[in-house]
């Protein structure tokens, strides 16, 4: 069957032509399928925390575990007795009593697995859950600089995916692997029990069993990890060919792509094809070891019967019998041990990658106010002022140079220039979204880094360039979601910024907002984040215009907005509208990480330096201020 | 299959025919017939090890089918994938792509290896296990499965609260990332509103929701084997209680005891198995349903059936080009002529449908008929490789693969060239040299070797651009159509670029869509696009003397240039200033 599918594939093949192409040579490199490592003793101590609260619960689940090897082993021995009665007592009263005791170990086992699986499972997902919650609050306490550099999709699966396998750990019952040990021991002691030749002779096979099982479990896992490689390069290919599709298209390449993946595709399958093989060769010879053994004690009973202890067959019938059965329940915890130790594996794998977010450095904490506090500010009127700040996202690059500026009360601050030039620095730098590398900035004459981060924060109100909404109601976004919201006031904001007939459109205040705000425009998810700048009412403003492409009607709306939102504030703002520029008290004109111009709208036309080059550029084109021409790559 | 079927008989008929010589064995010692029961243990020995080869090689047979059919799928479905377009993408994300190429595949895989496997296996071991059950005790055998239908029901039953919780507990998962993506996504936002306990708030709502679904569904896991043990430890105790009355009575010896308690023991897995086949059935039925879907699409793209090589003039030429996507019309009676070794410019805004008309032209949309024509040939007329070998196309965010810089620019050498000869290499060369990116690629760590994306070096958007322009030029195409492929690059390189092209493309046919002046004006001549439609064409010279559209934009992009040098200049002023 295989060797014709086979056949016709290469026939298929053939006739796509594809025996004639050259393949194309574009696999992403492929990763080692995990290594093979051993974790130790630290790891585990470290989940010790998270598992503490279910104490209890794994208490309960470890005493389950002698009380199900006893009233499950016993059974055999039951077994024994029964065919005693039958053989040698035959006695149906004999037989009636080793049946209800039967009947009662069957009942004993079932209550103390359900108890025990409930009870681990349940312990193992509020550990599990409790790790999932560290893990999203160490994301929210890292540096900026760590999640701008580090894949969304990364952070996602730390918390998500990797917290999972972890549980995996108690959901597969690997946990208890070393319970199994147990239970082979306990068969030993059994074994022992009723009769020490035969448990010897039963021993006599353990060494081939072992053996074998390492044997194949050795070769078993390289071809596991093997196999993990292929597929996830397989897969790797896969969305390449999806994302790339335009540039296969575009070169004509399918045949060439088809051809590649169809060789990783064949070694995938191979690797597979070598697994299923070494899987079968474990089941099957734990069988056929098994099977041995049931002969090997069937017949050193004959002969201890026959020879040693001649006329006791009758008695050893009952003991074979026994012994047949905890032949079979030895064989299956031996064979299922290197599974479970592979799930162990890859789950402390996965615990060893949360661990180390977990161990991530996080923001500084406020400095020690006293110690730190720089003399008090020249200006008495200062809220905020940046001291020779310089500054880079990355080493070797400044995004910052020796950049001092104050925001007096009341004042409207503007700063303008082109992209990149490090408006939307300064302000991160001023709500301490990063720390200085050289200078300072302070707010009301103390240094940003002794002052508590949520009290520092607290004082602004803040309006990205790329609105951001979150899923949930249009209520819960103005209002910041606030545990307390004043309806009224969240209406008033969204009419004062002219949104509100929208949002009442579609439900006012309880209209559902999508993940990021996807179901409203670029206009009105603005519209709504200066609503909600307005109701929070803080004391600086701080306001990154959005250069964004808006029809002529949304345009004029936020453009009145914005006047609605900076009116009496103390702000700054990135700005890119002319009007807004106009309204400012005062300008501040950057230029590649430097302040160049500063002053008054007229005062700075005047000058004809740079400021009244952009203004000229402005009523060049209909464009914005900023200038698109830019080296990519210049800002994070 | 018929060979793995045969094997699986002779799986069962061994693993069936230990227990009743043990049987034998077990009565002879009972009997005190000493000599018997070693040639007994012998046979077993002997049966044990034959039944180990014969189970090695079923499970063997029957699981590489899945394999097969497992690679037979992938291939389709890629091959499939590479004949749709971007109508097809439009509707599918990466994400779901995806998950039917690995999640649903390994479902199908599931349903006709394991499935099929165990659908065998069940039969044969009820059949041959009752029959022998039979042959021991009639009675017996009634009583002993009594339990075997619940045994049955509670395991169909089992499996398909799993299927359903575990869907469920998936679902809580997805909720989960989206709660982190969107909190890693505003962590601006998030910070400076203070949001981060509100957040962590409603992400433990939905942890707490993954919780209660996890442990329902690891609880139905857990229980699952206590219950279904239990009922067949109930049928085991039957079979003592009732089976040792009738041995007590003499009916029945202790060795059919053994050997019967045996053959019910062996029916416990496969009952089980049919539980789970049930539902193997149900998610690969509806997993395939999911991979069919892919392969049923209808390419909008199509090849005609007498299809034509393209020629190899380049003269390309358009007539009343209109192109519409959801009804909305993108292009509006576009024409143009480009002669063959000619050059053409298209400018526009955003939106004014430029990228179409360039992806149009190497029919990488579904181009109607009768509007584009390469050296008087309708290109729907054309064989896909031959029109895509002709038409060169270089688009604006370019994707790179990742692998080596090398490897990324062999994709693209002519058929008819060697990969790894001097040749070849020389050809790399050069490429990387016109499109200005060669000195950065000898910078790279490991050069040309270097690997590129995620687990490589992280490449700038205008070095990309730069590399996919390598590529584009090393297809050698007859028409070169460049879809704003330098909008990253700075205003120097791109000049620098441009002459590099115009050497290259020398005896070549251009089509260079972009928003910047300095390069239209290389250009014989210069359409502009607004709105779908051309609103001016000309030179470069004709069109500023016009005073248009095109005219407003060089002087503002005049404006920008002067303002750029300018304002490096008072940087580097300052910057001497401070030192």
């Amino acid at each position: 069957m295989s060797a014709a599918r086979v056949t016709l594939d290469r026939d298929a093949a053939r006739r796509a032509g594809l025996d004639a192409v050259r393949a194309a040579n574009v696999r992403p490199p492929m990763e080692s399928g995990g290594e093979e490592r051993v974790y130790d003793v630290a790891l585990l101590r470290r989940l010790g925390p998270f598992a503490r609260p279910s104490l209890v619960l794994f208490v309960v689940a470890g005493l389950m575990v002698p009380l199900i090897a006893l009233s499950g082993l016993v059974q055999p021995l039951l077994l024994r007795a029964a065919v005693d009665a039958m053989v040698i007592e035959q006695s149906a009263a004999a037989l009636s009593r080793v049946a209800l005791l039967f009947g009662a170990a069957i009942v004993v086992e079932f209550i103390a697995r359900f108890a025990q699986t409930y009870t681990l499972q349940l312990g193992g997902q509020r550990t599990v859950a409790a790790m999932r919650r560290a893990t999203f609050e160490k994301v929210q306490r890292l540096p900026l600089a760590y999640l701008d550099r580090t894949p969304v999709g990364r952070v996602v699966t730390r918390v998500t995916n990797d917290t999972d396998a972890i549980g995996e750990l108690f959901a597969s019952g690997a946990v208890l692997g070393v319970a199994d040990l147990m239970t082979v021991f306990v068969i030993f002691g059994f074994m022992l029990y009723l009769d020490v030749p035969l448990t010897l002779v039963t021993l006599a096979v353990l060494p081939v069993l072992l053996f074998v099982v390492q044997w194949v479990r050795v070769r078993a896992r390289r071809v596991f990890r093997l196999v993990r490689a292929h597929i996830a390069q397989l897969n790797a290919y896969t969305a390449e060919q999806v994302q790339g599709m335009a540039v296969v298209q575009a070169f004509a390449r399918e045949r060439e792509c088809l051809a590649e993946y169809r060789e990783i595709n064949a070694a995938y399958r191979d690797a597979n094809r070598l697994s299923i093989r070494y899987d079968a060769l474990l089941y099957s010879s734990v069988e056929g070891i098994a099977a041995v053994t049931v002969a090997l004690v069937l017949w050193y009973g004959s002969i201890r019967a026959g020879w040693v202890e001649p006329g006791a067959s009758a008695a050893y019938v009952g003991t074979v019998v026994a012994f047949y059965e905890y032949v079979q329940r030895l064989f299956t915890p031996i064979r299922d041990l290197s599974t479970k130790y592979t799930v162990l594996q890859s789950s402390l794998a996965a615990a060893e990658r949360v661990l180390v977010l977990l161990d991530h450095p996080e923001e500084d904490a406020p400095r020690d106010r006293a110690a730190s506090a720089p003399p008090p500010s020249v200006t008495g009127d200062a809220v905020l002022e940046l001291r020779a700040v310089t500054f880079g996202y990355r080493e070797g690059q400044r995004a910052l140079e020796d950049v001092s500026l104050t925001l007096r009360r009341g004042e409207r601050l503007a700063i303008v220039g082109p992209t990149g030039s490090g408006k939307t620095t300064i302000t991160a730098l001023a709500m301490r979204l990063y720390d200085v590398e050289r200078g300072s900035v302070a707010i009301d004459g103390v240094d940003v880094r002794s002052l508590d981060r949520d009290a520092l924060r607290e004082r602004f109100a803040f309006v990205p360039q790329d609105v951001f909404l979150f899923a949930g109601t249009v209520g819960e976004n103005v209002a910041a979601f606030a545990k307390t919201r004043d309806d009224e006031r969240v209406r008033a904001c969204l009419e004062r910024v002219a949104v509100w007939d929208r949002v009442r459109e579609r439900g006012g205040l309880e209209a559902r907002v999508e993940e990021r705000g996807a179901n409203f425009s670029v206009g009105e998810r603005q519209l709504i984040a200066f609503a909600r700048a307005l109701y929070l009412d803080r004391e600086i403003l701080v306001l990154d215009e959005a250069t964004a492409n808006v029809d002529s009607l949304t345009e004029a709306r936020l453009e009145r907005a914005v006047a609605t939102l900076l009116e009496g504030r103390t702000a700054i703002v990135i700005a890119h509208r002319l009007s807004t520029i106009r309204n400012a008290d005062r300008i501040v004109v950057l230029s590649k990480g430097r302040i160049v111009e500063e002053g008054t709208h007229d005062a700075l036309l005047e000058r004809g330096g740079l400021y009244a080059r952009l203004h000229a550029l402005q009523f060049a084109g209909e464009g914005s201020l900023a200038s698109p021409a830019v080296p990519a790559g210049s800002e994070p | 299959m018929a060979r793995g079927v045969g094997w699986l008989v002779l799986t069962q008929a061994s693993e069936k025919a230990i227990p009743w010589l043990f049987r034998d064995g077990v009565d002879a010692l009972l009997a005190g017939a000493f000599g018997s029961v070693a040639h007994t243990a012998l046979w077993i020995i002997a049966l044990a090890l034959a039944s180990s080869v014969v189970r090695t090689a079923s499970r063997v047979e029957l699981f590489d089918v899945g394999r097969d059919v497992e690679f037979d799928l992938r291939n389709a479905l890629l091959a499939k994938l590479h004949r749709l377009g971007p109508s097809f993408y439009r509707t599918l994300t990466t994400g779901d792509i995806m998950s039917r190429a690995t999640n649903d595949l390994q479902q199908v895989r599931l349903l006709v290896g394991f499935g099929g496997l165990n659908l065998v296996n069940s039969v044969l071991a009820f059949a041959s296990a009752i029959g022998l059950m039979i042959v021991v005790s009639p009675r017996l055998t009634l009583l002993a499965l009594a339990p075997y239908p619940f045994i049955a029901l509670f395991a169909t039953l089992f499996a398909r609260a799993m299927y359903r919780r575990s869907n469920l507990a998936q679902a809580a998962l997805a909720r989960l990332a989206e709660r982190v993506q969107e909190d890693v996504s505003g962590v601006r936002v998030v910070r400076t509103h203070r949001l981060e306990r509100r957040q962590a708030e409603r992400f433990e709502a939905v942890n707490r929701e993954s919780v209660e679904h996890n442990v329902a569904l690891v609880t139905i896991r857990g229980l699952m084997f206590p219950v279904l043990m239990g009922l067949s430890s109930i049928g085991t105790l039957i079979v003592i209680y009732r089976g040792g009355l009738m041995v007590l009575a003499g009916s029945l010896s202790v060795g059919d005891l053994v050997a019967f308690n045996a053959y019910l023991a062996q029916l416990l897995w496969p009952t089980l198995a049919l539980g789970y086949l049930l539902s193997i059935v149900t998610r690969g039925r509806a997993s395939y349903e999911r991979v069919a879907d892919v392969l049923a699409r209808t390419p909008l793209i199509d090849e005609d059936p007498d299809a034509r090589a393209a020629g190899d003039e380049g003269a390309l030429c358009v007539r009343a080009l209109s192109y519409a996507v959801d009804g909305r019309a993108v292009l509006d009676r576009v024409s143009f002529e480009v002669p063959a070794r000619g050059s053409l410019a298209v400018v526009g805004s955003t939106g004014s449908g430029k990228s179409t008309l360039a992806a149009l032209l190497a029919r990488l949309l579904p181009t109607p008929a009768g509007a584009v024509f390469l050296d008087g040939e309708d290109i729907t007329r054309l064989t896909l490789r031959s029109l895509r070998h002709a038409v060169g196309y270089a688009q604006q965010e370019p994707f790179l693969f990742s692998t080596t810089v090398e490897r990324n620019l062999e994709f693209a050498l002519p058929p008819d060239v060697a990969i790894g000869t001097d040749e070849a290499r020389a050809r790399l060369r050069v490429a990387a040299d016109e499109a200005a990116v060669i000195e950065e690629i000898e910078a790279m760590p490991e050069r040309f070797e270097t690997i590129v994306g995620e687990r490589g070096v992280q490449l700038s958007g205008g070095q990309k651009q730069r590399l996919a322009l390598a590529r584009a030029l090393l297809d050698a195409p007859r028409v070169l159509v460049l879809d704003d492929p330098l909008s990253a690059v700075d205003a120097r390189t791109e000049a620098r670029i441009l002459s590099g092209i115009e050497r290259a493309a020398e005896g070549r046919t251009l089509v260079l869509v972009t928003h910047r002046i300095a390069a239209a004006r290389r250009a014989d001549r210069i359409i502009v696009l607004e709105e779908g439609r051309v609103q001016e064409s000309g030179t470069h010279d004709e069109l500023l003397a016009r005073g248009g559209h095109y005219a407003k934009l060089a002087a503002r992009q005049r404006l920008e240039r002067e303002l750029e040098a300018e304002e490096g200049a008072v940087a580097e002023g300052l910057a001497e200033g401070s030192a």
